[in-house]
């Protein structure tokens, strides 16, 4: 009696968690290829830490496609950029070990001019540029529109005059950031008079 | 001592302001020449409309506002343009302070459109020390119901007695602006803040407001304590109001405007007056004739403190705005702008130079004197580490930047000095993100464009070629089997992202119309050319499939 008891109930059970695994796992599958999604959300995050200049030093055409890159394994440390801070946030996201940087870091953020006496007009430069920051036409001077421009230097080696410079970029006046030095924060038995301290005089 | 209508922290610091508020309200004498920074106001500096060697009166519209958030700039002296530059135009005097002044406005039966419209064109930014241009401010009408005004005359910062000087010779003249600006923004109420330490002011008030009309005026005396000449702060204290974090007062319907503001509206539309001159507070122990003066904006400092006996070796430094809030001037060859309400010439025992900072232990001193309880130490901690997330998490951005927690703090960390720092470095990285982000938008339209040109091109081939073979060949045309579904679901997929752009566009333009929308635009034209390319790919797929159909069809018979 107690035989056959065990065997219903066991079965029961197998039968109750199968028909559940089974019930789950259909709804799952169909919530994954109801709402799957084209893009993979993790290239999205990667793309938001790039910065966004489409210079293409990393080797890919443009910011979106490294994203894509180092999801599928490649190295973090190929925008220049970036610089230190992007790999770093990089690895955060990714949790992989931060590398130094593969190439120069760039000092300051730039703009390209374009020598406009010299210019001849061959749109070579508007082709080139990844976000349409020049405008010009045919024979017609060319000139980059500062604002949009994001200093990724692509325009410089299409032109056959080289009248383009990478200009620093100005930083507009609310833009102005102040230097301040902290004091390395001694206790008061640590201090004295720094050797050759500067006294500066404010008026 | 605290109850439900007031402010947690604060301090009292020595109030110094004996020194300058003896005096009688005199002008100042004309300069011979006055520097105009073009940028005086919150927002985009103002675009010159002189050029140099042009004849200029008082009042003459020398720089034009520019972009949204923006204000006139005025000459202050009848004379010649001298020089005009990207920052700042220099005008020299002929001595014969001659006036263009613009008609006077009858604000009790004019139409609020002309009254923002003489706001506009008169040039008046919030005179408080933020100069935030005033004709926007009383544009908060069109978004908000307001229904109190308060006049925040607490001047709670020591040294500065500007408007306390201004309510004592003026004190109708200021209730007749609030009673303009209160009919502009149909506030029902108005009430004056005012400390308790200012008692002719209150006097004058006093007898003021018996004559104040339409709306009745509420005085509202409150004790001393920096900073309760916070907005913020006042508008807990009077009203008993939150501003909640990171919004306006008018979000729970107060506006709040200085005195001196007030004056320059009166002016304005009473006599057609720009914001040409300000009362400026000269004080400090290095000057031997404290007091307040009209200055005409753009006065060299200076030349005013000379005026007023500065004695050079004893001036240790001269310091713009109050001793907490205010910086010190690195040179003194600098304009008096709409900004300036006071300049402390202080002599080195006034004003000692703060100790070296010692680290921080943690006492927590800063914290019970804070406005707005925050957490200065902990604060201090991520500011010092450049962790701007974790900053941010502490509202930093809620810091009003008074300074009583520097002023209180035992190892004299220059507390507010990490802040402003944060703050402005957040800032520009916010500028840098969205830059960021707009140039991604931009890519990926003139990526999308490439590809609807592509695709185009591409079309017109195909279109070329079947003319060309009348008769085409069953092997060619099953050989290019053609994902129909696929392009279908791509231009259905296209299509929603144009609606979806559009939606956005509308939603963001309606919600605030005067954000720029350039960037939405970007991605509404971006999604647009991709459907346009999905278009001409799904057209082109049609077309070969019923350009092989028949030939099967042919086949099979």
């Amino acid at each position: 009696m107690s035989d056959t008891f065990d065997a219903i109930s066991m079965l029961s059970a197998v039968a109750v968690l199968t028909g559940l695994g089974l019930g789950f796992g259909a709804l799952l599958g169909l919530v994954s290829e109801r709402f799957k999604r084209e893009d993979n959300p993790l290239v999205e995050q990667i793309d938001a830490l790039l910065p966004q200049t489409q210079c293409g030093q990393c080797g890919y055409p443009g910011c979106r496609p490294y994203a894509e890159a180092i999801n599928q394994g490649d190295a973090l440390n190929k925008c220049p950029p970036g610089g230190e801070a992007t790999i770093h946030a990089l690895a955060d996201l990714l949790g992989r070990e931060p590398e130094p940087l593969d190439g120069e870091a760039q000092s300051e953020a730039k703009v390209a001019f374009i020598r406009e006496a010299e210019c001849i007009g061959c749109t070579k430069c508007i082709q080139a540029c990844p976000v349409d920051a020049i405008i010009g036409a045919a024979k017609l001077m060319h000139t980059v529109i500062e604002d949009e421009c994001t200093g990724c230097d692509l325009c410089l080696d299409p032109c056959p005059v080289d009248c383009i410079d990478m200009l620093p970029r100005t930083a507009p006046l609310h833009q102005w950031q102040p230097v301040i030095a902290h004091s390395p924060g001694l206790i008061t038995s640590d201090r004295q008079p720094a050797v050759g301290s500067v006294h500066v005089e404010r008026l | 001592m605290s109850n439900a209508f007031d402010f947690p922290g604060g301090i009292h610091p020595p109030e110094r302001k004996q020194r300058s508020n003896q005096a009688t309200l005199i002008d100042a004498p004309l300069p011979g020449r006055v520097t105009l920074p073009l940028q005086q106001h919150s927002g985009q500096p103002a675009t010159p409309c002189v050029a140099p060697g042009d004849t200029v009166k008082v009042g003459s519209v020398i720089a034009q506002r520019e972009g949204m958030i923006s204000s006139h700039l005025h000459a202050s002296i009848s004379g010649t343009v001298r020089e005009v530059s990207t920052t700042q135009i220099i005008i020299d005097s002929d001595g014969q302070d001659e006036w263009n002044r613009l008609p006077s406005i009858d604000w009790q039966r004019a139409a609020p459109n002309a009254l923002f419209e003489r706001l506009n064109e008169s040039g008046i930014v919030g005179l408080g020390g933020a100069g935030f241009p005033t004709h926007i401010k009383a544009r908060v009408v069109e978004r908000h119901t307001i229904h109190t005004l308060v006049i925040n005359a607490a001047e709670c910062e020591p040294y500065i007695t500007a408007d306390d000087l201004t309510l004592r010779h003026y004190a109708s003249d200021v209730l007749e602006g609030a009673q303009i600006i209160a009919k502009l923004c149909g506030a029902q109420h108005i009430v004056i803040g005012i400390e308790d330490n200012k008692p002719e002011a209150i006097e004058a008030l006093r007898q003021a407001i018996q004559k104040s009309q339409p709306i009745t005026v509420e005085l509202k005396v409150i004790s001393t304590r920096y900073p309760s000449g916070g907005e913020r702060q006042l508008i807990k204290r009077l009203l008993d109001l939150n501003v909640p974090s990171g919004g306006l007062p008018a979000d729970v319907g107060v506006l709040c405007h200085n005195p001196g503001t007030l004056l320059a509206i009166l002016h304005a539309v009473r006599d057609g007056q720009p914001l040409v001159s300000r009362v400026v507070t000269l004080t400090g122990e290095a000057i031997s004739q404290p007091g307040n003066r009209w200055v005409r904006l753009g006065t060299s400092i200076k030349e005013l403190l000379e005026q007023v006996g500065l004695d050079h070796t004893a001036l240790h430094q001269v310091i713009q705005g109050g001793p907490m809030m205010g910086a010190p001037l690195l040179t003194l060859d600098t304009p008096v702008t709409k900004l300036t309400n006071c300049l402390i010439a202080a002599t080195i025992v006034e004003l000692p130079p703060a100790p070296v900072e010692s680290p921080c232990i943690r006492c927590g001193e800063c914290e019970s004197v804070c406005p707005v309880s925050l957490l200065p130490q902990q604060l201090h901690w991520y500011a010092r580490a450049n962790d701007d997330a974790k900053m941010e998490r502490y509202h930093l951005f809620d810091c009003i930047e008074c300074g009583a927690c520097s002023y209180v703090c035992p190892s004299h960390i220059p507390l507010v000095v990490d802040y402003r720092e944060a703050k402005s470095r957040i800032r520009l990285q916010r500028i840098e993100t969205a830059k960021a982000e707009y140039a991604k938008h931009r890519f990926e339209f003139r990526q999308a464009r490439l590809a609807r040109e592509e695709a185009e091109k591409q079309a017109r081939k195909e279109a070329r070629k079947s003319q060309q073979r009348r008769t085409p060949t069953s092997a060619v045309a099953s050989s290019e089997k053609v994902d129909l579904r696929g392009l279908r679901i791509a231009h259905a997929a296209a299509k929603a992202s144009v609606k979806k752009a559009e939606k956005t566009l509308a939603r963001v333009a309606q919600e605030d119309p005067k954000q720029p929308l350039d960037d939405l635009e970007m991605q509404l034209a971006t999604a647009q050319e991709n459907l346009k390319a999905a278009e001409s790919q799904l057209a082109q797929a049609k077309e070969q499939q019923a350009a092989s159909a028949p030939s099967q069809s042919e086949e099979s018979s």
